[in-house]
Parts: C-alpha cells; sequence; structure tokens
C-alpha cells in the first residue's frame, strides 16, 4: 500500500528523518512510535504531502506518491483545530468538499456519520460551543468522511474521555475490516497493543525497529515466568533449572520472579515444584511494548 | 482551481455573514450622508440666520455717504438722537445701534456699536468693514471723482479653472474639487489596504492559533489556502465598497432632500441652469447663499468620476493584494497578534509614508517629481495615484504604474507563499526576521 524508501528530510542544521524505509501493508494498522521529537510528525507531513522529502521516494499503491492521492489519505492531525466561529455541519462540509466530495454526498455522510455518533443535533452549533472532546469527535468524522484508503492518525485518543475512546477505538476497527489501511501515531503503547499489527520505531530521526508486532514481542522474550504458589520450598534446590529475580510473600502466598535458565523449560519447574508446594501461577512475562519502547529508546541514548 | 473557489466562497461568506460587517456596511453611508446633510443645512441656513438689523445715528456731517444693506446687515438710518434711541432701544426691533460721532475723515475715532448683546467677531468685521468702505468713498468722492467712476472701480474676479486637454480642447477642473475628491480617494486607500490587509493576518493567525490549518493544509497547498483567502477578503472589501457608494448617495440624496426642503433644491438648482446659460443675475440676498456648494457640485461632474472610480478600484486591488501578501506572510510567522508588532513596522512604514507625503507634498504639487515617483512605487503608488488621479494624470503614466503594480504584487506574493508555507507549521517558536529569510530559501 504505502512504501518509503530512504527518505532524508533536512531542516536547515536539523536532520529531521535520516534514511528512514518502511511499508504499511494494505488492510494494516501500522503503529509509528518514537519519543517526541524523534520525527514522526515529519515523515506523516512528508506521506500526506504538507512537506517533501529532500531524497528518497513514497510509493503509493505503487505509484509515486503525488495530488491525485490526496483525495485518498485521510489525515488527523495531533495540532488539531476547527474554525471557530463556523457551524459544525458547514464546516466538515467544507472540509469535506475542499477533498473533492460533492455537496450533496457529503451531506448524505455526514448525516449518517453524526448520527452513528450521537451527534445528530450538533449541525447548527459553533465550535466555541463544543468540548474539547466533542471537538474530537468532529475532527474524526471530517478524517474518514471522503471514505480514505489510507487514514493517519496522530494521537487520535487525547482529549477523549474513556467511552468515546473506546467509541473511536470501535470505529476504527470497524473501518479497518471494511479495508481502510491506518497510520496511527502515539505514546500510549497500551492502545497501540490492542490495534496495531504493524510497528516501526523511530528515534532521533532514524528507523531503529520494525515489524509485526507479535514477532517483535516474542524476540523480545527472556524466559522470565511469574511463579505463585502456597506453602514451604527452598529454591536453593533448583538453582539448576532457574534463577530467581524478585521475591514477595502476598497473602500467604509466595510470589516469584524468574528467570528459566537455558536448555531448562517451564515443565521443569513444575516437576521441581510440585512434590512440595500448591502452584497457583505459572506464566511468562511477555514484554509490553511499553517495556520494549523504553528499552530500544534507552539504549540508544 | 475548485478548491481555491471553495475557499474563497468560505473567507468570503464568513466575513459578510458575520454581524459587525453588515452594521459597518449600514453604518458608515449613514454617518457620512448626515455629515453631507448637515454641511449643507449649516452652509444655507447659518448664513442666513445672522442677518442683523442696524440702527445708525449719523452726528457727522462730513458723511453725506450711506451704509448700504447688504444680505447680512440692514441698516436703518434714524433721526433720532443716541439718547433717545438707547432709552427705547428694547421696545425697538434693532438688534444694534451704530453711532457715527463727528470726526475727521482722515481720523475716524469714537465709533460705536451699541447693543443688548455683545456683537460676534464676524458682524463686527463686517460692519466696521463696511464703514471703512463708505468713509473710502466719501473721500474718493472729496477728490473729485464721479459716482458712475466709482462704481466703475469695483470688480469682482472669479477665476475660472480651465484645463487643456489632448486634442486642444477647454476642459472644467477645479482645484478645489480635485483635492477634496483626491484627499477622499487617498484616505479610503489607505483604511482599506490597512483594514483589509490586517483581515488577512487575522485569518491566518487565526487558522494558526486554532490548528485547523494543518487540517487545511493535508487537503489544500498552502499557496491554494492563502491566495483563497487574499482573494475572498478582498472580495468582502470590494462589496462594502460598492454598497458604500451605491448606499451613501442614496442616503445622502434622501438626507438632503429632508435637510434642505424641496423648495431650496430647486431653487439652487434653477440658478446653476441660469449660471450656464450665461444671463447675468440680479445679486438679491439669497443669491450668493448656495453657491459654494452648487460650485463644487458642478465640479465634482466635470471631473471623470467613472475613471476615478475604476482606476480606484484597481489600485485598490492591486494595493490591497501587495500589501495583503506581506500581512499573510506576518501572520504565518507568530502565535498570536501581540507577536506581530516587530514585523509590522516595515510593512506598515512605507504605506503611512506613502499617505502622508501623498496627502501633503502630491497634493500640492501633483505634477513634482515627488508626486511622480510616489505613484510609481509599488509601495506607494496605490495611495499617491489616486490622490494625483483627479489632477490629471497622463496615461502613460497611469499605465507605467499600474504594470508595475502588478509586478510588484506578483512578486510580494511569491515572496510571502514561501514564507507562509514554512512559518504555518511553526508553532509555539519565537520567529526572528532571519529566521523568516532562512525559510524563504527552504525546499518544498
Amino acid at each position: 500500500m504505502l512504501i518509503i524508501n530512504n527518505i532524508v528530510k533536512q531542516y536547515a542544521a536539523h536532520r529531521a528523518l535520516d534514511d528512514v524505509s518502511l511499508r504499511v501493508e494494505k488492510g494494516k494498522i501500522f503503529g509509528l512510535l518514537g519519543p517526541n521529537g524523534a520525527g514522526k510528525t515529519s515523515l506523516i507531513r512528508i506521506i500526506t504531502q504538507i512537506t517533501g522529502p529532500d531524497s528518497g521516494e513514497v510509493l503509493f499503491n505503487g505509484e509515486r506518491l503525488n495530488v491525485q492521492h490526496i483525495s485518498q489519505i485521510g489525515y488527523l492531525p495531533e495540532e488539531r483545530g476547527l474554525y471557530k466561529k463556523m457551524e459544525i455541519g458547514e464546516q466538515v462540509l467544507y472540509l469535506a468538499r475542499l477533498k473533492g466530495l460533492s455537496t450533496a454526498e457529503a451531506t448524505k455522510r455526514i448525516r449518517y456519520w453524526f448520527e452513528k455518533l450521537d451527534m445528530a443535533d450538533w449541525w447548527n452549533k459553533k465550535v466555541e460551543d463544543l468540548s474539547k472532546g466533542m471537538q474530537q469527535k468532529v475532527q474524526f468524522v471530517a478524517t474518514v468522511l471522503h471514505k480514505p484508503e489510507l487514514i493517519i492518525l496522530d494521537e487520535p485518543f487525547s482529549g477523549f474521555d474513556p467511552v468515546n475512546a473506546d467509541v473511536i477505538k470501535n470505529e476504527i476497527l470497524e473501518l479497518n475490516k471494511e479495508g481502510a489501511t491506518f497510520i496511527f501515531s502515539t505514546h500510549r503503547m497500551e492502545s497501540v497493543e490492542e490495534l496495531c499489527d504493524n510497528i516501526a520505531l523511530i528515534h532521533r530521526s532514524k528507523k531503529i525497529l520494525d515489524g509485526p508486532m507479535a514477532e517483535i514481542k516474542a524476540q523480545y522474550r527472556n524466559n522470565t515466568y511469574w511463579l505463585e504458589y502456597q506453602g514451604e520450598y527452598n529454591t536453593e534446590n533448583a538453582r539448576e533449572i532457574f534463577e530467581v529475580l524478585e521475591h514477595a510473600n502476598i497473602a500467604g502466598k509466595t510470589r516469584l520472579k524468574i528467570k528459566i535458565r537455558e536448555n531448562q523449560n517451564a515443565n521443569q519447574v513444575l516437576a521441581a515444584l510440585l512434590p512440595y508446594v500448591a502452584i497457583s501461577r505459572l506464566d511468562e512475562v511477555i514484554p509490553t511494548m511499553n517495556d520494549i519502547f523504553i528499552e530500544k529508546v534507552t539504549q540508544q541514548s | 482551481m475548485n478548491k481555491i473557489l471553495l475557499i474563497i466562497q468560505r473567507e468570503y461568506l464568513s466575513r459578510v455573514k458575520k454581524k459587525s460587517f453588515i452594521v459597518m456596511t449600514l453604518l458608515t453611508p449613514i454617518i457620512i450622508a448626515a455629515f453631507y446633510g448637515l454641511i449643507i443645512y449649516f452652509s444655507i441656513e447659518g448664513v442666513k440666520g445672522t442677518h442683523s438689523k442696524v440702527a445708525v445715528v449719523n452726528n457727522n456731517k462730513a458723511l453725506t455717504e450711506q451704509l448700504s444693506s447688504n444680505k447680512n446687515i440692514s441698516y436703518t438710518y434714524v433721526g433720532q438722537s443716541l439718547e433717545d434711541l438707547k432709552a427705547s432701544f428694547k421696545k425697538s426691533d434693532y438688534d444694534y445701534i451704530l453711532y457715527l460721532p463727528p470726526f475727521e475723515l482722515s481720523k475716524p475715532t469714537g465709533i460705536q456699536l451699541l447693543g443688548t448683546k455683545q456683537a460676534g467677531l464676524s458682524l463686527n468685521g463686517r460692519i466696521s468693514g463696511d464703514v471703512e468702505n463708505m468713509i473710502r468713498n466719501q473721500k474718493l468722492k472729496a477728490s473729485g471723482i464721479a459716482q458712475a467712476d466709482l462704481d466703475g472701480l469695483k470688480t469682482n474676479v472669479d477665476i475660472d479653472n480651465k484645463k487643456i486637454g489632448e486634442s486642444g480642447k477647454e476642459e472644467d477642473s477645479s482645484a478645489g474639487a480635485s483635492t477634496i475628491i483626491g484627499t477622499v480617494a487617498g484616505i479610503l486607500m489607505f483604511m482599506f489596504i490597512m483594514l483589509y490587509g490586517i483581515q488577512v493576518m487575522r485569518g491566518v493567525i487565526e487558522e494558526k492559533t486554532s490548528r485547523i490549518i494543518e487540517i487545511m493544509i493535508s487537503s489544500v497547498k498552502p499557496f491554494q489556502l492563502m491566495m483563497g483567502k487574499i482573494v475572498g477578503i478582498a472580495l468582502v472589501g470590494l462589496t462594502q465598497f460598492i454598497l458604500w457608494i451605491v448606499l451613501t448617495a442614496s442616503i445622502s440624496t434622501v438626507a438632503v432632500t429632508a435637510f434642505v426642503g424641496k423648495d431650496k433644491l430647486k431653487e439652487s438648482s434653477g440658478m446653476v441652469l441660469k449660471a450656464k446659460d450665461g444671463t447675468t443675475i440680479n445679486t438679491p440676498a439669497t443669491a450668493t447663499v448656495d453657491s459654494p456648494v452648487l460650485s463644487m457640485q458642478k465640479s465634482l461632474a466635470s471631473l471623470p468620476l467613472t475613471k476615478i472610480i475604476l482606476v480606484f478600484i484597481f489600485f485598490f486591488i492591486g494595493g490591497y493584494l501587495f500589501y495583503s501578501a506581506l500581512y499573510a506572510a506576518i501572520g504565518s510567522a507568530v502565535d498570536s497578534e501581540t507577536e506581530t508588532q516587530q514585523f509590522m513596522m516595515p510593512v506598515m512604514m512605507p504605506l503611512l509614508v506613502g499617505y502622508a507625503l501623498s496627502l501633503s507634498v502630491v497634493a500640492n504639487d501633483p505634477y513634482g517629481p515627488i508626486a511622480f515617483w510616489l505613484s510609481m512605487i509599488p509601495f506607494t503608488s496605490p495611495i499617491a495615484m489616486v490622490v494625483r488621479l483627479p489632477y490629471g494624470v497622463p496615461d502613460w503614466q497611469l499605465a507605467l504604474s499600474m504594470l508595475i503594480l502588478v509586478v510588484g504584487f506578483i512578486g510580494t506574493v511569491w515572496l510571502a507563499s514561501r514564507i507562509y508555507r514554512v512559518g504555518i507549521l511553526m508553532y509555539g517558536k519565537k520567529t526572528s526576521l532571519k529566521e523568516m529569510i532562512k525559510w524563504f530559501s527552504y525546499k518544498n
């Protein structure tokens, strides 16, 4: 769907993007991650044709990115707003027509979306009368109204209360099911875990990690487990099998974080302990995106 | 292209629909018309209202000449003594008593003006002028000049301004009307460029602070957005200007009729006709009353008003485009209106200087070298040219000035668009002029 090859973008003394290459698969949700100032927004602005790269190329469905593609991309920027004095309906209509929709078609779709998101009576309201969360909803509608193939969301959940965040999340998933591809830029790793198929991590203008999220997480598994049991057991006896990283006693139970040694596995842990204690939990500690993010970024610094 | 039209449409409608626009557009012509009506009203009523009756007590045997009444003062020679008159003054319908004591003609002293109220400065001046005239006539007579010769000495001169046109034909012209039209056009031009240029800047800042800008430019090119805004606001300005002309003209007519009354209008238009016929008019008391207003109206009609309005519109659009592009660039570089000051100065200066010089130097010497250069340089030409225009500007100068202005605004629009496209995406940074110049060389 979207192939980015060796993009370089230089702003005076600052190199915002340094030889960044990415592939966004059709129909997937792609997470674009990275700390503040890493170059995410610069990359997004190149994809949305707000700016152009100094070198490198962007292919959209195999074609070099050009003006024709503007109407196939929906962009919800992080810094977003609306004309304060304009009425909501009029405003969304204006934005939709700028994307190339006819007035009639745009009106029809706005009514559909307003109905769907409980905004039906907002048409004649002015933006200044809406709360921030309500404005975000309007902006979301404006972003997806022209049925873009590629939807780019920059921090889409900021400003939403949990209920509305959930509403929007479901809309994203539904649109995705209907075939829309998403690029999703955020700091909130829990929403990345919930939504993304693939991710790329950008740090200091360079891409430092990318791939399917499941694979990346698998790579970062390191045989760490939570082990919980009731009863007395001297872990020194199982020294050959695992090493104890953390130790805690909670409500009469012992909870350990253990690292299983090379060539050993969880079955051997169970076998060693079963005769002595009542095991209530043994599960693998799978690194969260948050852990991976922090690890990768601090490692690079 | 279609997108630019959409942007123009929004920029235009959102402003024209505003209450403040509607109020301004309707109120201004009413105020102008009210002023116009008041001026005419006072120029007629005011002159007529100061008519005074003066009783003259002449105790000077040497004065055989008499004061003759005129439109402001009627003199009545009474035979009573000063004391008698003073005693019965309150019952009489005289406003003042003029007492002429015996005196040598060469040294007239002791002349008194008596009344229950102090005579105003202008009345005093008029009476003393009349007395001086009388004494001079008396002296001239004493030296043996006949009355007929004396009358022959009086000459009234009116300079009729004629301009020799291209074909050598005489054209009516009037320095007074040219000055007024030129000044009004200059002030209007200055106001328009300022007002609407700043609206462009506000609009850009609004888009930046409300953060709609990034949503917008993911759909349209920054250049389209900037031009759409500039053109949309220009149309708002033109709409307002045309409405003002139409409304002022129609309200003025109504207002003048209401203030002055139909009779007087008829009377004055009758006089214009007579004057055009060349027939001499006897000068009764009221004949000269309306003439300043009338001669102004007559000379207004002699100016090529259609040409002036068309050229005004051209220079308004040109000058507005020239400056508003710069204002757009400023707006793009700042986060709020309070930060605009440092950039406003360099843009405002040439406009202010052009304004000040146009209303002084150019209006006094519309054909001089300063006038010429000011009306050529695009920073000042919109104002200087409309000030010069009523005096008559050679066509080649007009054409050259227009051409330079067109080249000028293409230049500023291009320059501004390069700053604008970078500036609109910079939030929360203090921008210096140096940085703006750096943006200029950024690639897309």
